[in-house]
C-alpha cells in the first residue's frame, strides 16, 4: 500500500467535498493552504518511492509506474502552486465584491475536484476509467470555464464543453476498439482493461483493430491536448476562464492529455512499432507548433498569447515522444519545464488582469517598474518558454531536435525552423509587456492577494531555475524508465 | 440454432438504432428529435437486453436498465424542459439541408463499414455486424452536431454519439465492467445537467441558444 499515492489522489477529493459543507471564507482558505502543503509533499514523497521501487500501487485500482510518476510530479507541484494562486486571486475578487460566498465556495469546490479527477486519471491502472476520470475533469473544468458568466465567458465555455464532449466521444471509441481485440486474449473481464496487462499482451493484439484505436484516441485526446487543427477551443477558454484556471488548464488538463495519448502510443508502440505512432504525433506536434508561432504576431490579448504558447510546448512535447528515443527523454522534460513556466507566466498576467482590468497587450508596457512581481513572473517566464538558458526548456528543445535528427533529419530542420519563428515572436510580444513606461495606473492589490500569489510565483521559478541548472538524480532515474517503456523509437529499424 | 436466430435479432435491433439516426437527421421539430432519440435509447436497451439473455453476462442487464431510466425518462425530460423554457421549436436555418444531410449520413454509414471491414472477423458470432453500424451511430452523431445550430439539437447529436458508443461495448465486446459503465452513465448524466445550466445561462446572456450567435470570440 502505497500511501503517498493513495494521500495525493484523496487530498482534493476531500477538500473539494469538504468546501462544499463548510461555511466561512477563512476556513476554506485554510483548508486550500493545508491541501496545497500537502500535494507537495505527498507528490514528493510518492517520487522518492517510485525511484526506489519502481512502482506505487494500491490496490488493484492505483498504479503508480515511472510514467504516472512522472505526470504526479507536475500535476502535484503545479496544482499546489494553482491552489495557492487561486486563494490569493479569488480572495481579492471577493474583496472587491465581484463574488459572493456562495460562488467563493463553490469555486473551490469545483476547482479542488478538478485537480482530483485529473490525479485520478494518471494513476488509475484501468484504461476506461481513466476514460471516465478525464471525463470528469472535462466537465469541472467547464463549470469553472464559465464561472465570470460574461457573454464571453460563456460562449467560450459552451464551445468546450461541445468540442471535449465530441473528443472525448471518440476516445471513448478507441478505447472499447482496444477492449475489443485485448478480450481475445485476457477474457471478457477487467482484467482486458489494465495497462500492465495490456502492455503484457500488446504483441499478440490484432494491428488493424490497435491502428484504428490509436488514431481515434489521438484525435479525441487531442482535441483535450489542443492539437491543431482540432484547437479551437483552447485560447477562448484560456482567455476568458478565470486566471487561476487558465494556468490549471494549460499546466495541467494539456499535459494530462498529452499522458492518455502516450499511455496508448506505448501499447500501439508494441503491437504495430514506433513508425506508425511515430508519424501521426511527429505531423500533429509540427503543426502545433507552426500554427502557434504564426499566431503570437496576431494577439493583442496577453492571456490568448500565453494560451498559443501552450499550442506550441504541447506540440513540442508529443514531437519528442514521436520521433522516440533521446527525444522522449526530451519531451517528458519538457513537460514538466512547461507545465512550471506557463503557469508562473498566468500567474503573472493574473495579477495584471487584477490590477489593470483589461487584456490588451499594448496598454500593460512596463510591468517591470509598475508591479515588480508581476513583471518578473512574466518575463523571467517568458523568456524561459521562448526557450533560452539557462532554463530546462532550452535543454528539452536541444534533446528532442538531436532525437528527430537521428530519425529524421527533415522533421529537425523544419522543426529548428519553426523554433527561431516562434523564440522571435514570442519574445517580441513578452518585451512589449514587460519593459518600458508604465502607462496606466491601475488599481492596487490588497497584501493577502500579494502574499499568497508571490509565494505561488515563487515556488514556481525555483523550482524552474533550480531543475533548469541541473537534474536531480531522481528525476533522472524516472525519466530513464519512462525512456525504456517506450523503446527506441522511429530511428531504429 | 437459437444463437443463428438470436444473432439475426441482435442484428435487426442494432438496424433500428442506425435507422432512427437517420430520423433525427431528417426532423426538424425539436420535440420530436427528443422522442426520436428515447426511442432509439428503447431500441438499445432491447438489443442489450437481448445481448446479456444470449450470452448470460447478468450485468448486461443493469447496463439495459439504467439505459431506460437515464436515456429513455430522465435525459429526455431534462431535454423536453429547456426546450420549454427556450421557447425553441422547430430549426429553422441549417447548416445542411435534410436530402443533403441524409446523402451525406448515408455516406458515413457505407464508410464505417469499410472501415471495421477487417476487423469483423476478431467479433464474437454473436453479433458481428454491430461494431460497423456502431461507428455509423457515432459518425452520424457527429454530423449532427457540425449541422444543426441549436444548442438541443447539438447536444441530441452528442448522445446520439453516445448510443453508438454504447452499442459497440455491449453488442460488439459484450459489456465493458459493469464499473465502468456505471462510470461512464455518471459522466453523461452530469454532462448532461452542465448542458442544461450552460443553456439556460447563454438564453438569459444572448436571448437565444443559436450557437451561430457566438461570434464574440474570433481571431
Amino acid at each position: 500500500m502505497a500511501w503517498p499515492l493513495l494521500i495525493l489522489v484523496a487530498t482534493p477529493l476531500l477538500v473539494g467535498l469538504a468546501c462544499l459543507l463548510v461555511r466561512g471564507r477563512r476556513l476554506i482558505e485554510v483548508l486550500q493552504c493545508c491541501q496545497a502543503g500537502t500535494m507537495l509533499v505527498s507528490a514528493a514523497l510518492l517520487v522518492d518511492w517510485v525511484v526506489g521501487q519502481q512502482e506505487a500501487s494500491v490496490d488493484a485500482l492505483l498504479r503508480a509506474d515511472a510514467l504516472s510518476a512522472w505526470f504526479d510530479l507536475i500535476l502535484g507541484i503545479v496544482g499546489a502552486t494553482g491552489t495557492l494562486f487561486a486563494v490569493g486571486y479569488l480572495g481579492e475578487e471577493y474583496d472587491r465584491q465581484h463574488v459572493t460566498p456562495r460562488r467563493h465556495r463553490l469555486f473551490f469546490a469545483q476547482f479542488d475536484l478538478y485537480l482530483a479527477a485529473m490525479l485520478l486519471a494518471v494513476n488509475v491502472e484501468n484504461v476506461a476509467i481513466m476514460w471516465i476520470a478525464i471525463e470528469g475533469s472535462t466537465l469541472s473544468a467547464a463549470m469553472l470555464i464559465g464561472f465570470e458568466r460574461s457573454k464571453a465567458a460563456l460562449e467560450a465555455g459552451w464551445k468546450f464543453v461541445i468540442l471535449n464532449s465530441v473528443g472525448i466521444a471518440l476516445a471513448l471509441f478507441g478505447t472499447i476498439l482496444v477492449y475489443y481485440s485485448s478480450e481475445h486474449l485476457l477474457g471478457v473481464t477487467s482484467e482486458a482493461l489494465r495497462w500492465s496487462e495490456l502492455y503484457r499482451v500488446a504483441d499478440g493484439l490484432d494491428q488493424t483493430a490497435i491502428k484504428l484505436a490509436f488514431v481515434f484516441v489521438l484525435i479525441g485526446y487531442g482535441t483535450k491536448a489542443g492539437l491543431v487543427p482540432m484547437h479551437t477551443w483552447l485560447p477562448d477558454a484560456h482567455a476568458e476562464a478565470p486566471t487561476p484556471v487558465s494556468a490549471m488548464l494549460s499546466a495541467n488538463m494539456l499535459t494530462l492529455a498529452v499522458y492518455a495519448i502516450l499511455r496508448f502510443k506505448a501499447v500501439a508502440d508494441r503491437t504495430v512499432g514506433p513508425a506508425f505512432t511515430g508519424k501521426l504525433v511527429v505531423g500533429l506536434g509540427l503543426l502545433s507548433v507552426a500554427v502557434a508561432a504564426i499566431f503570437f504576431l496576431v494577439q493583442r490579448d496577453y492571456k490568448r498569447l500565453f494560451a498559443y504558447s501552450s499550442i506550441e510546448h504541447i506540440g513540442i512535447a508529443l514531437l519528442g515522444f514521436g520521433v522516440g528515443g533521446i527525444g522522449v527523454f526530451g519531451g517528458a522534460w519538457h513537460l514538466l519545464n512547461h507545465a512550471l513556466a506557463k503557469s508562473a507566466a498566468f500567474y503573472g498576467a493574473g495579477l495584471v488582469l487584477l490590477r489593470h482590468e483589461h487584456k490588451l497587450v499594448e496598454r500593460v508596457s512596463g510591468l517591470l517598474r509598475s508591479m515588480p512581481l508581476a513583471g518578473a513572473a512574466i518575463l523571467l517566464s517568458g523568456v524561459a518558454l521562448a526557450g533560452m538558458p539557462p532554463f530546462g526548456l532550452f535543454a528539452s528543445e536541444v534533446l528532442i531536435a538531436a532525437g528527430a535528427f537521428t530519425a529524421r533529419p527533415d522533421v529537425a530542420y523544419a522543426f529548428l525552423a519553426l523554433l527561431a519563428l516562434a523564440f522571435a515572436t514570442l519574445l517580441y510580444q513578452v518585451f512589449r509587456m514587460a519593459l518600458g513606461e508604465p502607462v496606466e495606473p491601475g488599481r492596487a492589490l490588497g497584501w493577502p492577494c500579494r502574499l499568497f500569489t508571490a509565494t505561488a510565483v515563487g515556488v514556481n521559478l525555483a523550482v524552474l531555475g533550480l531543475i533548469g541548472l541541473q537534474v536531480p538524480s531522481g528525476f533522472n532515474t524516472l525519466l530513464s524508465a519512462i525512456v525504456r517503456i517506450f523503446g527506441p523509437g522511429m530511428g531504429s529499424p | 440454432m437459437l444463437s443463428h436466430f438470436g444473432a439475426q435479432i441482435v442484428d435487426l435491433g442494432s438496424a433500428l438504432l442506425l435507422l432512427t439516426c437517420f430520423a433525427i437527421v431528417a426532423q426538424r421539430r425539436l420535440s420530436a428529435c427528443v422522442d426520436l432519440f428515447a426511442l432509439q435509447s428503447v431500441f438499445l436497451a432491447a438489443t442489450a437486453a437481448l445481448v446479456a439473455f444470449l450470452t448470460g453476462i447478468h450485468h448486461i442487464y443493469i447496463a439495459a436498465a439504467l439505459t431506460i431510466i437515464i436515456k429513455v425518462l430522465v435525459i429526455p425530460r431534462i431535454l423536453k424542459k429547456v426546450i420549454e423554457r427556450l421557447n425553441v421549436t422547430r430549426e429553422l436555418v441549417m447548416n445542411v439541408n435534410v436530402p443533403t444531410g441524409l446523402l451525406i449520413c448515408g455516406g458515413l454509414a457505407m464508410l464505417a463499414f469499410f472501415i471495421t471491414q477487417p476487423l469483423i472477423p476478431l467479433g464474437f458470432q454473436l453479433t458481428q455486424g454491430s461494431l460497423g453500424i456502431a461507428l455509423a451511430i457515432v459518425l452520424i452523431g457527429f454530423f449532427t452536431m457540425i449541422a444543426r445550430k441549436k444548442a438541443v439539437t447539438q447536444v441530441i447529436g452528442f448522445l446520439v454519439m453516445e448510443n453508438g458508443l454504447f452499442l459497440g461495448a455491449t453488442a460488439s465486446a459484450y459489456g465493458m465492467p459493469l464499473i465502468v459503465e456505471l462510470g461512464v452513465f455518471f459522466d453523461v448524466l452530469v454532462g448532461m445537467l452542465i448542458v442544461g445550466i450552460y443553456a439556460h445561462r447563454l438564453q438569459d446572456a444572448f436571448d437565444s441558444v443559436d450557437t451561430s450567435q457566438l461570434t464574440t470570440l474570433k481571431e
